[in-house]
């Protein structure tokens, strides 16, 4: 089906002719979506789209560049063993390296400079680097993935990959296809919002197609929250203009409207007088979300004082809770420049102060809100690092190039396992191995168990929240697309 | 879900239509495709499955049984899989299944024989008969099948604008609507859409849609997102479509313009298509990779723009519902894969091969002018030279041409083992440098007749800085050699009366560049020296024309093109389109085997696959194209999946006027305008576009209706800027920037992008037409994609049309919107009187009809509201009055401006404005 066709339908038929038109073939998703947040309302949204959701929402906290395994969870003491040595053969065993480092003579293993303590959780522990003090507080409520892996080596299309399913642009991105699937609960703000958080490493561009829709109907992007100028685009009212003003142009042009929709009988033209309608609500519950003065003082001492600078990712992480209280259901945060190709502990320092505390606060700010249960919240990169260093090696200074193998993702909430560790890796930290130690070489076509490919990620996530990947699908060129393409495995190990 | 009485009615109506024969193309295969080739399709591996796209595969001994029996079709064991309860077809575990319709089609269809036929879009189109106006004959068919007829024409002056914003993307201008609506001649309609087809606004407006289709934009789109150099094929475009270039060769130009014997300027940027895949040079990319992702995404994009078919499953295995080949697929591929680009665009403007052209519309127009009549002097001079000897007594040079060689050099080089960047003739017979395209590190070399009029020993001359020789007949008789400023060196020979072979060499290492070449005639003949000699009046004209060439060239700009290797580099199947897995033998370029063949004498090259994309054989790209025309003249295509003509996409609502079509848009000679003229001009087009209460058909699939539906981005903001009289008219160069909210490209870039800045422009520029609007692909202007404009990093042949609240802040918000409102406001003041006649003025510039007594009272409303608001509010009047950079009318009433700026903002904004119906 078209996407205008698509359209005509949700304007033109009467629900009558919805269910109608819906038992004769048209998906379930695309069925909730024609009906908006009445059907979720109506359903209970706690019922999803394909099976019972353990989520309603989602917290994407995307580390744009790879943020380095080694360095924040992946403890290797024997890197440590075998500072400065050469990688083995038997270890890259084949795996292509990026121009960056190809010419490089050799490999020697750099350890990580920082120190690994352990924290309980609800199983046997998990390492945590002193990088990341304040997330290790929250260590028992994180599902600690340390065996995602995926195939692209940069970040172009490593990025364009986690996040829309396809190394090349074209495709609709994660969160189109959450806005596709699961509407929105509320009337009054978009239903799929994105923040991009400050940084001092800005390395590595971010492209719209992370939050575009590719293919679909562009009402599925997500809608910029902006901590420069107007939070949300065009939001306020030009200079000289007031709220008064604005409804009174709304109550002529709803009246021109309403004269075309008599003579052409068009139902695109009630739409889009509710559009207007809805923007004029925007104009003041954005404002009254990003109004912090209510917020008491035992809230930023979560989030950290940060949390006070508009664009700092503790405040983006508190925006996100607030966003999240109001109905959205499907929220990103871009944090970039995890991109430490040198001088990698100097860069990851900053990178860490900047999301440690912000990242602990969310999920201890949602546990106390009573949140935590049914917000996923998501932490990860494109990729890992290598273990060994790109460019000039010391114990106390290193970097590291891309790495695809494996690199470390967590979880929290959202029906997701708390205070559990998935996965492991051998003693580089260089290949996913089995529960035994061995290196084991998984692949996007079938699940190994232990093993967490970005499409099984993405599988999971939707599984969380009710929507069976393979059954969200979206018709062009005659192919019904998936998020997933013809991949991913819901990992059901880490589901409650 | 439990069925609604709906279900059951569609349920007994199939029954009832039962009788009727199962047509197989149109009803079986769609079904036999969704459902089944997933496992029993073209790319079934597993051997002993049965295959059900062909009917050999189907009829096909399974060991006793077949899955349809001709001998004895009650046995076929489709049908009992069919209804088997225990082991049914498709398996319980299925992800989609047959619905009790579709179980019943097929029984039928195997019952009535299992016949098999291709698939409709595969076979090439015939013309069906028609009486009258063709695309009428056929829509009203349809509607008389139903028991309707056509819609009453839509008012003329609805038409009117309907028309001009399908031709031109612009409303009519007022005046020129009035004398439409005051002309009571038969062929007033038609000789309005003629003016249209003229404007040049005509191809800015319909290039939109092939730039949209072939993904263009000014940026590299991956990675650091560099600035491209490639705006004046954008250009080009505009002017093929302007000057109605037949689109087989608008096709071909742009596929293989670069082979093309005697290839022009033009033909070369038209090429630039072949570069539009998005690239990158990002840090560790790998060669290989990116070389094999450039090429997919060019065969990928012809299979949408001009095959409407996908093709990227076949990159990793043959394809599942339709006939493609996966060593088909990199049979295409070849066509793409010996290109002369490097894989990676090195962030660079120039990504090489690139060529240097004009650099916007009125450059192109004066260049060609100039070559123009530089063409007709030559060839003047080309005659004489011809029919005088000596050509011209007082001049002995003739004959004379020059190779033009890029190098740096301490001395003469072997200048036989180099290849030259350029060559031409001088027919000024002069030793001109202009040519060159550098100051710095470049040769020479000319060769040309020299006429001596008696026997003798003649004196050369060469002055030259850097170095110089001369030669007669191929001996050295002057030799100026080596680094030096200007020197004159002489040398003497003896020549018999009549014409010896001159050459002169030249190089120019660095600092100033000199050649002068003299003689003297032995004595008791007429001394001739180069230097001194007086041209002719056509020599005089001659020269002075290269020179403004020369000086034109200068200011030419860099524009990406195809170019192909001498040596095409071999393409191997990809297994599972992995570029690191190549597979089994080189393959040589060629077409998919259900498309057709090459036809005879084509090369194996871009120049082959463009003349099999246009030739009559080929089933798909006229009605592919064709279908487009139709989407944005009717608001829907034919085919409303017009990026899948396969058999997954839909069905043409009017299969027979789509064929019609294609078939004489070839026969036409690929006229576009005409068939735009034949599409607006007939009653289909002109009905009325309100919904009828006789018809329900909310898609419009009858076509009992006129379009409606809401413009595009650009036309929203193009509409906005005309009525406000700023449109800037100026046609082409670099993209525009009109404002933006200041840190949405910084916010996203690496630091060492070229486009990390966003810097608004000035002036003029940010006032031209949306079609110049620069395109940053990984973050376009967001005017454009609030409103449904696709990032062009991959193919869009039809847009979305949403409705948001983001849209509506925009509308009313954004600073180039109330910019245009209040120039919009001042216009309506100065130029009419009272209310009344501003908003006549208003509503005809918008919605071409003056306002219903409904709108004139809100209007009036709201006006009435705003002025006492603004009476004492001056302040505020004035903030509003000041948004965006143009200064507001100081001889104007700000409070009385500032409230009709707020009902312009309105009008501007509401469905009468931003819908076409």
């Amino acid at each position: 089906m078209n996407n205008n066709h698509y359209r005509d339908l949700e304007l033109m038929m009467t629900r009558r002719q919805l269910f109608g038109k819906a038992a004769l073939g048209l998906g379930t998703a695309a069925m909730a979506n024609l009906l908006g947040s009445d059907l979720l309302a109506a359903a209970g949204n706690k019922a999803g789209m394909h099976h019972p959701a353990k989520a309603k929402r989602v917290i994407y906290l995307f580390m744009s560049g790879g943020p380095s395994h080694h360095d924040l969870w992946d403890y290797k003491p024997k890197l440590s063993e075998d500072y400065g040595k050469d990688l083995p053969k038997h270890v890259r065993d084949g795996q292509r390296i990026t121009g960056m480092t190809s010419r490089q003579k050799t490999l020697p293993l750099a350890p990580s400079k920082y120190k690994f303590t352990k924290h309980d959780n609800n199983h046997k522990g998990v390492w945590v680097s002193e990088l990341l003090p304040h997330t290790a507080t929250v260590a028992k409520e994180l599902c600690v993935i340390k065996s995602t892996f995926t195939e692209a080596i940069n970040h172009d299309p490593a990025i364009t990959y986690i996040q829309t399913g396809s190394q090349v642009p074209g495709r609709p991105s994660l969160g189109a296809w959450l806005s596709y699937g699961l509407g929105t609960l509320n009337e009054d703000l978009p239903s799929y919002v994105v923040m991009h958080a400050r940084t001092r490493f800005a390395e590595q561009s971010l492209f719209s197609r992370l939050w575009g829709t590719g293919f679909m109907p562009s009402d599925h992007q997500g809608i910029l929250l902006r901590s420069q100028g107007d939070p949300v685009l065009y939001l306020s009212n030009p200079k000289g203009v007031s709220s008064d003003d604005r409804r009174a142009q709304l109550d002529a042009l709803a009246t021109i409207n309403k004269r075309h929709h008599e003579k052409f009988a068009d139902p695109e033209v009630l739409s889009r007088i509710k559009q207007h309608e809805m923007a004029y609500r925007m104009q003041t519950s954005v404002p009254e979300l990003m109004d912090l003065s209510k917020e008491p003082e035992k809230v930023f001492e979560l989030y950290g004082k940060d949390a006070r600078t508009p664009g700092t990712f503790a405040a983006c992480c508190l925006n996100a809770r607030r966003l999240a209280e109001r109905g959205v259901r499907n929220i990103q945060i871009f944090h970039r420049g995890w991109d430490a190709h040198g001088n990698l502990p100097g860069e990851h320092q900053s990178q860490c102060k900047d999301i440690d505390q912000g990242c602990a606060g969310l999920i201890k700010d949602l546990k106390r809100l009573n949140m935590l249960d049914d917000t996923l919240v998501v932490w990860g990169g494109e990729f890992g690092r290598t273990a060994y260093c790109q460019g000039k090696l010391s114990r106390q200074n290193y970097g590291r190039d891309h790495h695809p193998r494996c690199f470390t993702t967590w979880m929290a909430g959202g029906g997701v396992k708390p205070g559990i560790t998935y996965g492991q890796t051998d003693d580089y930290a260089y290949n996913i191995a089995d529960a035994d130690g061995n290196p084991i070489k998984p692949n996007k076509d079938k699940w190994t168990p232990g093993t967490m490919h970005i499409h099984d990620l993405n599988a999971t996530i939707l599984h969380l929240l009710g929507i069976d990947h393979k059954r969200l699908t979206y018709r062009y060129q005659g192919r019904d697309f998936r998020l997933t393409d013809v991949h991913g495995h819901v990992v059901k190990d880490i589901i409650t | 879900m439990k069925p609604f009485p709906v279900l059951l009615l569609l349920g007994s109506l199939t029954s009832f239509l039962s009788a009727k024969k199962v047509d197989f193309a149109r009803e079986v295969l769609p079904v036999l495709s969704n459902k089944c080739f997933v496992c029993h399709g073209p790319d079934t591996k597993k051997k002993d499955l049965v295959r059900l796209d062909s009917f050999e595969g189907a009829t096909r001994d399974l060991g006793g049984y077949r899955a349809i029996d001709v001998a004895s079709l009650k046995d076929s064991e489709i049908l009992a899989r069919l209804h088997d309860a225990d082991d049914p077809m498709p398996p319980e575990k299925a992800e989609k299944k047959l619905t009790d319709q579709e179980r019943d089609l097929l029984s039928r269809w195997v019952k009535e024989g299992g016949k098999y036929a291709k698939h409709w879009a595969f076979v090439k189109p015939q013309k069906p008969e028609a009486k009258g106006n063709a695309i009428d004959y056929f829509v009203g068919a349809k509607l008389q099948a139903e028991g309707k007829d056509f819609a009453p024409d839509a008012e003329r002056a609805v038409l009117a604008r309907r028309a001009s914003l399908v031709l031109t993307g612009l409303p009519p201008e007022p005046k020129r609507l009035q004398a439409f609506l005051d002309d009571g001649k038969q062929d007033a309609y038609e000789r309005f859409v003629d003016e249209l087809l003229a404007s040049s606004r005509f191809g800015e407006h319909q290039a939109r849609y092939w730039l949209d289709a072939v993904r263009y934009g000014d940026t590299h789109g991956l990675h650091l997102d560099n600035k491209r150099g490639i705006y004046p094929y954008r250009d080009w475009v505009v002017r093929a479509l302007n000057e109605n270039l037949p689109l087989d060769q608008f096709i071909t130009w742009q596929l293989a313009g670069d082979l093309l014997p005697k290839s022009t300027l033009e033909q070369k940027v038209a090429t630039g298509f072949v570069r539009m895949n998005p690239s990158t040079a990002e840090g560790g990319a790998i060669p290989a990779e990116f070389q094999a992702k450039n090429n997919f995404d060019r065969v990928e994009n012809l299979g949408i723009s001009m095959l409407g078919l996908s093709l990227i499953c076949a990159r990793c295995h043959t394809h599942k519902y339709d006939p493609i080949l996966q060593t088909e697929y990199f049979q295409l591929l070849a066509f793409f894969n010996s290109t002369a680009e490097g894989p990676m665009d090195g962030n660079r403007y120039e990504y090489a091969p690139n060529v240097r052209a004009p650099s916007d519309q009125k450059a192109w127009k004066e260049w060609e002018e100039l070559k123009a009549e530089q063409a007709v002097i030559l060839e003047k001079l080309e005659q004489r030279n011809k029919t005088a000897s000596p050509p011209d007594p007082a001049y002995p040079v003739s004959n004379l041409s020059y190779k033009f060689y890029h190098g740096v050099w301490d001395k003469m080089p072997d200048f036989s083992k180099l290849k030259p960047k350029k060559e031409g003739k001088l027919s000024t017979g002069r030793f001109d440098l202009s040519a060159r395209d550098r100051d710095d590190g470049f040769g020479f070399v000319f060769n040309g007749d020299f006429h001596c009029p008696v026997d003798g020993e003649y004196v050369f001359a060469t002055s030259s800085d850097d170095g110089s020789q001369l030669f007669i007949d191929g001996k050295k008789v002057v030799d100026n050699d080596g680094l030096h400023p200007e020197v004159t060196r002489e040398g003497k020979v003896t020549l018999k009366a009549g014409k010896h072979r001159l050459e002169v060499r030249f190089f120019e290492n660095t600092g100033g560049e000199v050649l002068k070449v003299s003689w003297k005639a032995p004595l008791g003949s007429a001394e001739v020296a180069g230097k001194a000699n007086p041209m002719s009046e056509l020599q005089k004209k001659a020269a002075d024309l290269a020179s403004r060439i020369a000086a034109a060239e200068k200011k030419f700009t860099t524009t990406l093109v195809a170019k192909e290797l001498p040596k095409p580099r071999v393409t191997k199947l990809l297994h599972r389109g992995e570029y690191d897995q190549p597979q089994g033998e080189p393959l040589q370029p060629g077409v998919p085997a259900a498309l057709g063949i090459l036809p005879k004498d084509a090369p194996a090259n871009r120049l082959g696959l463009a003349q099999w994309l246009v030739s009559p054989e080929q089933p798909l790209v006229a009605r592919v194209l064709v279908n487009r025309i139709w989407q944005r003249t009717f608001g829907e295509g034919l085919v409303r999946t017009p990026a899948d003509f396969g058999l997954q996409g839909e069905q043409p609502t009017h299969p027979q006027l789509l064929d019609w079509l294609a078939v004489e848009l070839r026969e036409s000679g690929w006229n576009l305008k005409g068939m735009l003229r034949s599409m607006v001009t007939s009653r289909s087009f002109r009905q009325s576009s309100a919904r009828r209460a006789d018809l329900p058909d909310p898609e419009n699939r009858l076509l009992g209706r006129g379009p409606s539906h809401r413009l595009d981005a650009e036309v929203l903001r193009d509409i906005a800027l005309w009525s406000s009289g700023l449109l800037d008219p100026f046609m082409g160069g670099e993209g525009v920037k009109p404002y933006q909210p200041s840190g949405m490209w910084k916010a996203l870039m690496h630091p060492g992008s070229n486009t990390k800045n966003y810097v608004a422009d000035k002036g003029e520029r940010l006032y031209r037409r949306s079609l110049y609007v620069y395109w940053k692909r990984t973050s376009p202007h967001p005017m454009m994609t609030l409103f449904d404009a696709p990032s062009r990093e991959s193919s869009c042949v039809q847009r979305s049309r949403t409705s948001t609240p983001t849209q509506s802040l925009a509308l009313l918000n954004e600073t180039q919107r109330v910019e245009t409102a209040r120039k919009l406001a001042e216009r309506l003041v100065r130029q009419a009187k009272d209310d009344d006649a501003r908003l006549n003025h208003l509503f005809t510039l918008l919605a071409s009809r003056a306002p219903s007594e409904v709108e004139r009272a809100a209007c009036a409303k709201l006006l009435a509201v705003m002025r006492e608001r603004y009476m004492d509010a001056e302040g505020d009047a004035l903030a509003l009055l000041s948004v965006g950079d143009i200064p507001r009318d100081p001889k104007l009433k700000a409070a009385e401006v500032a409230a009709w700026t707020q009902l312009a903002v309105i009008v501007l904004a509401s469905d009468a404005a931003l819908f076409i119906y």
